[in-house]
């Protein structure tokens, strides 16, 4: 038997053996040139492996790409999408699980509607909304747009787990004379933790992962998301400082990708939402 | 489960200031699209006045548009076709046990670990015509004589961003298909072993019509996405050269933030949203055909 799997080891590899270069290429690329001198990436033909390592660019990078602050506005809009989104999407998850009225049922669907749509084809309606409310160029309109986007998103996540909470505890603990508000708090949100947890890591991934909305809401440099920020070292520039791009990238890509890997299969369950059961 | 009795009024009302939310960012700026469209609007997007059905006329006889459909279709038919034609295989694979299939899952999945526009700013570095690994990977390998500079003509570029669409693409739809195939009993393979099915014959016959379901899934997701995906293109060419690369999305942002064509992008958004509903309401099909009324 133990030949039999070894030989589809072999015949394994080989077939994803394309795939798995073409996987690795852009992060090898990555490592290589945020590794290399400002002189080194611009040697013909380029090496895969740096001459000599340099760290430098991530230091020097801090200052040249505006990083520090970039940074700060990405945790202020994805810190408190997440705070706004749980504090909207628990009660909203709670109640679409428990209740059975017609009513909900319609708002379930109609919220899993929404999932559907993509922010690309509202942006235009999106930023009449940051004019009216007066909030172009605003951080708070990235969060205001982000919680109503995603919070669907959330509760429905969130749903499906207090589906699996029995009901019997809560009413238990009615009979002892404890309030839905207590409820809430002291059983279905502490049972629920863990989902909460997931879904409050892929909201903070989706708003720091969008690139649309933050592009067409921020208009100054001190304003921009780290996405747009390392965006604007690239887009429509003459001359780009890769050494010093590749290295943003990194630095914005890794810690992300790490907590992305760990978590990303209960992300499928979201993503196809009772489909795939 | 199921609660066994409706729950107090105020309780519902709890789940309330949540979906006027999300019900609002989406009613309140389709509403924005849809007075847009029939509106002379300014650069900054003041409406001047009603021109009814203008803009609507505008848009259905611009040659460019016409090409950003067509562009759009190629765009969605390629990323999604290649990313299905990849995936199917990868996830048989994927699913079976072999030596490092564990790091091999991990590989596989790491595209989807980054950010679209991270991820298609590092391949626009990739493509550069003189410092870019492609050229140097491809000259390496004996299959390019010269330099290209692959993103400065839409018939090298499109296509190339086809295949970065495909590779951040695969990911998911293995994910799903990865799903559907540990629902499949392994006992039935074995019964087929037995039998002396090979493993080709296994998949043929057992493993397609299984996955089958989960295939139309990942389609129709993935078609959703595709199709409104806009950093890979924005990123590394806007659409350019000329408009080369332009599909609706991009052409759609070009006119309203660039051209100051606010009305004539409504309605390239309404388009949009129309198309979306219609593939939304063939995945909820899709979805809810094999399973029972819920409890």
């Amino acid at each position: 038997m133990s030949r039999r799997k070894l030989r589809r080891t072999w015949l394994s590899w080989l077939a994803l053996s394309p795939l798995v270069v073409a996987s690795l290429f852009p992060f090898a690329v990555l490592l290589s040139s945020a590794l290399k001198s400002p002189e080194e990436i611009h040697d013909i033909p380029p090496r895969w492996i740096p001459l000599e390592v340099t760290w430098e660019n991530f230091i020097t990078m801090w200052d040249d790409v505006g990083f520090g602050q970039a940074l700060v506005n990405s945790l202020v809009v994805c810190g408190l999408t997440v705070l706004f989104t749980l504090i909207l999407a628990v009660p909203l998850a709670y109640v679409m699980s428990r209740s059975r009225s017609q009513k909900t049922k319609f708002a379930q669907t109609f919220l899993l509607l929404t999932q559907m749509v993509p922010p690309m084809v509202l942006v235009l309606g999106l930023f009449q909304l940051a004019i009216a409310l007066g909030l172009v160029d605003t951080l708070s309109s990235l969060i205001l747009i982000y919680t109503g986007f995603f919070l669907a998103f959330a509760a429905w996540m969130m749903r499906s787990y207090i589906d699996s909470i029995p009901y019997e505890l809560e009413e238990a603990a009615m009979l002892e004379g404890a309030s839905r508000l207590r409820l809430l708090i002291q059983i279905v949100v502490p049972l629920a933790l863990p989902a909460i947890a997931v879904t409050a890591i892929f909201t903070f991934i989706n708003a720091w992962n969008e690139f649309v909305l933050a592009l067409t809401m921020l208009r100054s440099d001190d304003k921009y998301t780290l996405t747009i920020q390392i965006f604007s070292q690239v887009g429509g520039r003459y001359v780009i400082a890769w050494h010093h791009v590749m290295a943003a990238t990194a630095a914005a890509v890794v810690p992300v990708a790490i907590v992305f890997a760990m978590i990303q299969k209960y992300m499928v369950r979201g993503l196809t939402m009772g489909a795939v059961k | 489960m199921a609660s066994p009795r409706e729950l107090p009024r105020y309780v519902l009302f709890a789940g309330l200031p949540g979906l006027l939310l999300a019900m609002f960012i989406i009613a309140y700026p389709l509403w924005r699209v849809l007075a847009l469209s029939v509106a002379d609007v300014s650069r900054f997007g003041k409406v001047r006045g009603f021109v009814g059905l203008e803009n609507y006329t505008n848009i259905l006889t611009d040659y460019e548009f016409l090409a950003c459909v067509v562009r759009s279709l190629v765009w969605t038919a390629g990323v999604v076709g290649g990313t299905i034609f990849i995936s199917i295989p990868v996830a048989i694979i994927l699913a079976r046990d072999f030596y490092g299939r564990g790091l091999a899952r991990v590989i596989v999945m790491l595209p989807w670990a980054v950010s679209l526009t991270m991820m298609a700013i590092i391949w626009r570095w990739i493509l550069n015509g003189e410092f870019g690994m492609l050229n140097h990977s491809l000259r390496g390998l004996g299959a390019l004589d010269n330099n290209v500079v692959w993103l400065a003509e839409a018939a090298t570029a499109f296509p190339l961003q086809i295949m970065i669409g495909v590779l951040v693409s695969v990911p998911f739809a293995t994910t799903i298909l990865l799903g559907g195939l540990s629902s499949v009993p392994d006992d039935l393979y074995e019964a087929a072993a037995i039998e002396g099915a090979s493993d080709w014959r296994q998949h043929l016959t057992l493993t397609l019509p299984l996955l089958r379901p989960f295939i139309k899934i990942a389609i129709v997701l993935n078609v959703i996405y595709v199709f409104n995906s806009f950093p890979i293109i924005w990123v590394t060419t806007q659409g350019g050269p000329g408009n080369g690369t332009d599909i609706l999305v991009t052409y759609l942002y070009k006119l309203a933030f660039r051209f100051g064509k606010m009305g004539d992008a409504a309605v390239v958004s309404l388009a949009m949203f129309i198309l979306l509903m219609g593939l939304t309401w063939l995945y909820v099909k899709l979805t809810t055909k094999n399973e029972p009324a819920q409890a």
